[in-house]
């Protein structure tokens, strides 16, 4: 049973424990699984630990001086706790960093190029970037410009499709609604939804955005202060009074003035 | 005004400037593939050039065979330099690699110093010191040679920048962490950067050697390099082309008025000039990328 449900899941990660400079504790024991061809998403609020579970995934701890402490990371059943960043992308894990970071000199053409693997055929990454053109037609308007003169919106789908090119079979995305107005923050997040369901991307995506998220998400993890806190199906976590009124801005008909303010307050924590 | 005399001052400006040129194309490659100015770069040409020497006339190799073997063995070198002393630096600030590039240097011109000595050796390229007259000017055969070598690394480097691995070059000096992120080998990259940086130091080092013979006045060329590779713009190979020839021309006749008002030694002044003067009024270089801000 127990190896049944390892097979299914494309990542699964284990109490892992992240130090920052052998002394900071950034995260405590989080244990998250994505399951082939799903979606799932880690919510919280800032300074969570949300972006360090993704680091620990993808590898780049270490270029912030990070390191896994404690804990097992397992890709497709391999054991990636301890491997450098570039093999794990070439295992098809690839992360699509927090704030877009296109390569701003070079055109999005370029942007394309440059995360071909080295291997990759000429036709091969034609036919890719015609895919992703495909599917960021905007793109293909500008493909020969200046990335970074390019909108936030079209900069955050260069991002995305820059990770395309590595040929991921789990796509991590953190924070892609950052800073984006919400028509745009639909179109990329529908775009997402679309390679998901056609070719089975599983992604793992990262959001302070919940409501957004959980829309295209199957299940969610809410993670505070480095722990997970809460796990469960979209749904459930949609209908959830605490997310409701923590996350997703809600909390009907609450009347502030008679709510004891600490005595609700994320008691999860404790 | 004597217009010949004007002109021949221009002209070998020009070809002087492109050894300045020829010599900043190091420079810049380093800078476009980790946004470092490498302060070692003078060291490395002397490196280069002992080492063409230690091929040639210590153990004898025809020239044609051990320009080629010290290129490789100067490759092999900045890979080596990478690994051994920039990794460990990466994601560091840039204050602490150019730190580092200043420890290098000192360091390779005190090997050179004690394994070939402080005299002057000359290279014996075999290129003839007669004059070349075109039409009443007299022309250098050697800084021709030289400005050939530096002209066709251009090309040669320009091309290079729009293969693949040229793209990938300039996405690690643009992001680090986005390089890693989509699995470009940033280490690799900066010790191919190094490496190639190092071959152009040979051909630098071999031109220059010819010129003022091999002695550790070589790695003395790094400030007007760096003059070259900052008014063109750190990381442009085309602004490291132009801005050597106008340095060039600038100093060669802007010496001629000045040298008999100050009686002498304005070349290195003039030098200082541009170099305070880029810094000061346009940062970026004539060519150089700015750094992008979106409104």
């Amino acid at each position: 049973m127990q190896e049944k449900v390892e097979a299914q899941n494309i990542l699964s990660m284990n109490s892992i424990e992240v130090l920052y400079d052998n002394v900071l504790l950034a995260i405590k024991g989080v244990s998250v699984q994505v399951p082939k061809g799903e979606m799932i998403a880690l919510l919280g609020s800032n300074g969570a630990g949300k972006s360090t579970t993704l680091k620990a995934i993808s590898g780049l701890l270490k270029a912030e001086r990070g390191r896994i402490s404690r804990g097992e990371i397992k890709f497709e059943g391999t054991d990636i706790t301890e491997m450098l960043a570039q093999k794990r992308v070439e295992m098809g894990i690839c992360h699509v960093i927090e704030g877009r970071r296109v390569f701003e000199h070079l055109t999005p053409d370029e942007n394309l190029t440059a995360a071909a693997p080295m291997g990759m055929s000429k036709a091969t990454l034609n036919a890719e970037k015609e895919k992703i053109y495909s599917f960021f037609p905007r793109l293909a308007e500008r493909k020969n410009s200046q990335a970074g003169y390019l909108s936030g919106g079209e900069q955050q789908m260069l991002a995305i499709g820059r990770a395309l090119v590595t040929q991921p079979s789990l796509l991590m995305l953190d924070e892609p609604s950052l800073g984006l107005a919400p028509f745009l923050v639909e179109e990329i997040f529908g775009i997402i939804k679309q390679i998901n369901q056609e070719q089975g991307l599983s992604v793992l995506l990262v959001e302070q955005n919940a409501l957004a998220a959980l829309e295209i998400v199957s299940e969610g993890y809410l993670i505070e202060n480095g722990r997970v806190v809460m796990h469960g199906a979209a749904d459930a976590l949609k209908a959830n009074s605490d997310i409701q009124e923590f996350y997703l801005g809600g909390g009907e008909g609450t009347n502030f003035h008679e709510v004891k303010h600490y005595s609700r307050r994320k008691r999860w924590l404790s | 005004m004597d217009w010949v005399f004007l002109s021949e001052l221009a002209i070998n400006g020009v070809l002087t400037g492109l050894l300045y040129s020829l010599f900043a194309i190091g420079l810049v490659l380093i800078y476009k593939a980790s946004s470092v100015p490498n302060l070692a770069q003078g060291g490395l040409t002397m490196v280069g050039a002992y080492v063409v020497l230690a091929l040639s006339h210590d153990a004898g190799l025809p020239l044609w065979l051990a320009i080629p073997l010290a290129a490789l063995i100067m490759f092999g070198l900045g890979f080596g330099i990478e690994r051994v002393a920039l990794r460990r630096l990466a994601g560091r600030p840039v204050v602490m690699i150019l730190m580092l590039t200043l420890g290098l240097d000192i360091f390779l011109r005190g090997t050179t110093l004690a394994i070939w000595g402080g005299t002057s050796r000359s290279m014996e390229l075999g290129v003839s010191y007669d004059p070349l007259f075109l039409g009443d000017i007299f022309i250098s055969r050697i800084h021709l040679v030289g400005a050939g070598v530096a002209l066709a690394l251009f090309v040669a480097f320009m091309l290079f920048f729009r293969t693949r691995t040229g793209i990938k070059l300039r996405a690690i000096a643009d992001d680090y962490m986005a390089s890693w992120s989509v699995g470009i080998s940033v280490e690799r990259g900066v010790g191919l950067s190094w490496a190639l940086a190092s071959v152009v130091a040979v051909a630098a080092g071999v031109i220059w050697g010819e010129i003022q013979g091999v002695d550790q006045a070589l790695s003395l060329l790094l400030l007007k390099g760096l003059t070259v590779a900052v008014l063109g713009g750190l990381d442009s190979i085309l602004g490291a082309v132009i801005a050597g020839i106008i340095l060039g021309v600038v100093e060669n006749v802007g010496a001629d008025f000045l040298d008999p008002l100050v009686g002498g030694g304005s070349r290195e002044l003039i030098v200082a000039a541009v170099l305070i003067l880029t810094v000061m009024i346009r940062p970026h270089g004539l060519f150089g990328r700015h750094d992008i801000e979106r409104v």
